[in-house]
């Protein structure tokens, strides 16, 4: 039976065809949400390289102390773009979804390439994406390590990424460059018509309703990592201003099974490895050493973070009074047992950083059992999570 | 896809599957991290439920508008739709509070339900506003 007779808005194809086809699958579209999609990905691959970097230190690549907000504008931009790519990668992947159904799917060797460069992009864009938006809401499905598997998973989707780069950039750049006019310009009587008969989104609606649900999701999010958005984060999984002494953690002291140690009078403080004089301290010998004080930020891997006073004692003069050389570097190591950031790396920028501390106050009190009571680390431009809390060993390198 | 591919095509190509490879290399070498069985059942898992589930549902709700939505009101419910849809579909973990296992009270730290309501009220008000200025200046 023939197909009855529809209007396109489509000015590929002739005003007049036999199967519907919606105005909003079109190449130009599919171009600009590519184009979004590419920044957004390539800003979190960067930003996610240096995290990585952060985390898994290359001896040849010591990464600066200073400035000392970097990480947390990084990672702030990291989970930002991220989550701005939720309704970018959905609409891009609507808008190109019936090529999903080309048959046959493939007619020469460079379209098998094409295609299995395809599949790589579309598993690896929603894997990435699944798995950041559950990573920070803390919701695991998945019994693999979160951090190995995006790590790994982003270099598939970059490399996806390139391949679609080269297979559409002269489609791209001819989408992107050519002027449009209006179907009711091209043709003012079956265009016009053709424009009723397609009534809803225009390409240009569309593609605002995408940046306004990225604006949204944006809006909504944000505040936990810029204090002054807070009141509007109603979807951030964290609050800065919600927690012990009004901060919030990625992991409590009873989570960390600490409790009792941390607690117990019998804590101390080494300093060893390779040092002259080895040096033990309890907390109030501690205590009783020269107090410094730094404004840095808490900057987790998930995307929060927050500025406040620390006060305690410098690395660099722990380092200095146990006779260790001027170019030192250190391991810190906590109380926890069982994770796998229980010893933090510190380089020798940052071990010799003037606000490098070991700290054991928050705005001007006692740090909370969760913040990481007797002592923890504090540097600037670092991740939270090597920022190691309830301290009790420094192991000199 | 059947036009000719030039040298930017493979090249690009080339240096995509490279940095493929190495992605998958990473995965392998760290397979005690990465699970890589579990792995690959999430990344093809993730495309086929997006390409086979997720997309037809879309697809189902686009055509319920155009069907019972009036043109006029048609684009701004599109837009609304999209927008809080996306909003339910990053907020649905919070919503969800799986991340209560981990007796955190910091994590997930609202009443994530009843603030998704609110986003999504915003966005359908804000929507029915700029259509309904837009629709007055259009018959102006």
């Amino acid at each position: 039976m023939r197909p009855p007779e529809l209007l396109t808005t489509d000015p590929q194809l002739p005003l007049r065809q036999h199967r519907f086809q919606s105005p909003l699958r079109d190449e130009r579209l599919a171009a600009w949400l590519g184009a979004a999609l590419g920044v957004l990905f390539a800003t979190c691959f960067v930003t996610g390289l240096f995290s990585h970097l952060h985390q898994h230190p290359l001896p040849w690549l010591p990464v600066p102390s200073r400035p000392a907000g970097l990480y947390r504008f990084t990672q702030g931009l990291h989970i930002a773009a991220g989550i701005a790519s939720v309704p970018v990668l959905v609409a891009k992947l609507w808008v190109v979804w019936p090529r999903f159904l080309a048959f046959p799917p493939f007619r020469n060797v460079a379209d098998i390439v094409e295609r299995a460069g395809l599949a790589a992009l579309v598993g690896g864009g929603v894997f990435m994406v699944f798995t950041g938006v559950a990573n920070i809401a803390q919701w695991y499905p998945w019994h693999f390590s979160f951090t190995a598997s995006h790590y790994a998973v982003a270099w598939i989707t970059i490399g996806a990424i390139v391949a679609h780069l080269g297979a559409k950039w002269a489609i791209t750049r001819r989408a992107l460059a050519r002027h449009r006019p209006a179907l009711h310009e091209a043709d003012p009587t079956l265009g016009t018509v053709a424009e009723a008969v397609h009534d809803g989104l225009t390409r240009r609606g569309f593609l605002g309703a995408v940046a306004a649900a990225s604006g949204v999701l944006t809006v909504s999010t944000i505040g936990q990592t810029l204090p002054g958005l807070a009141p509007l984060a109603l979807l951030a999984p964290r609050d800065p201003r919600v927690g012990p002494q009004g901060r919030p953690v990625n992991r409590s002291a009873a989570n960390a099974g600490v409790i009792a140690r941390a607690t117990s009078p019998n804590w101390t403080l080494t300093v060893d490895g390779q040092v002259a004089h080895p040096l033990h301290f309890t907390l109030a010998e501690l205590l009783a050493l020269p107090s410094h004080e730094a404004a840095l930020p808490i900057a987790c891997v998930e995307g929060w973070s927050y500025s406040a006073r620390w006060s305690g004692v410098r690395l660099r003069d722990l380092l200095e009074m146990a006779g260790a050389a001027p170019d030192a570097a250190a391991h810190v190591e906590s109380l926890e047992r069982n994770s796998i950031y229980r010893v933090s790396f510190v380089d020798h920028f940052q071990a010799h950083d003037r606000d490098t501390l070991l700290a054991t106050h928050l705005d001007g009190q006692p740090l909370a059992l969760d913040h990481g009571y007797p002592l923890r680390l504090i540097g600037p431009d670092r991740p939270g999570v090597n920022q190691t809390k309830w301290v009790t060993q420094v192991v000199v390198t | 896809m059947t036009h000719r591919r030039g040298l930017l095509f493979w090249a690009s190509a080339a240096a995509g599957w490279g940095l493929i490879l190495w992605g998958v290399r990473g995965a392998l070498h760290h397979h005690i991290d990465t699970r890589p069985a579990e792995l690959t059942r999430f990344f093809i898992g993730g495309a086929v439920i997006h390409d086979v589930i997720f997309a037809p549902v879309v697809l189902g709700v686009g055509v319920l508008i155009a069907r019972l939505v009036p043109g006029r009101w048609r684009a701004p419910v599109q837009a609304a739709l999209l927008i809080s849809g996306c909003a339910a579909l990053f907020a649905w973990p919070e919503v969800r509070d799986y991340a209560r296992v981990n007796h955190n009270p910091t994590s997930l730290p609202h009443n994530y339900t009843a603030n998704l309501l609110v986003v999504v009220l915003a966005v359908w008000l804000a929507t029915a506003l700029v259509a309904v200025v837009a629709h007055r200046r259009g018959t102006s």
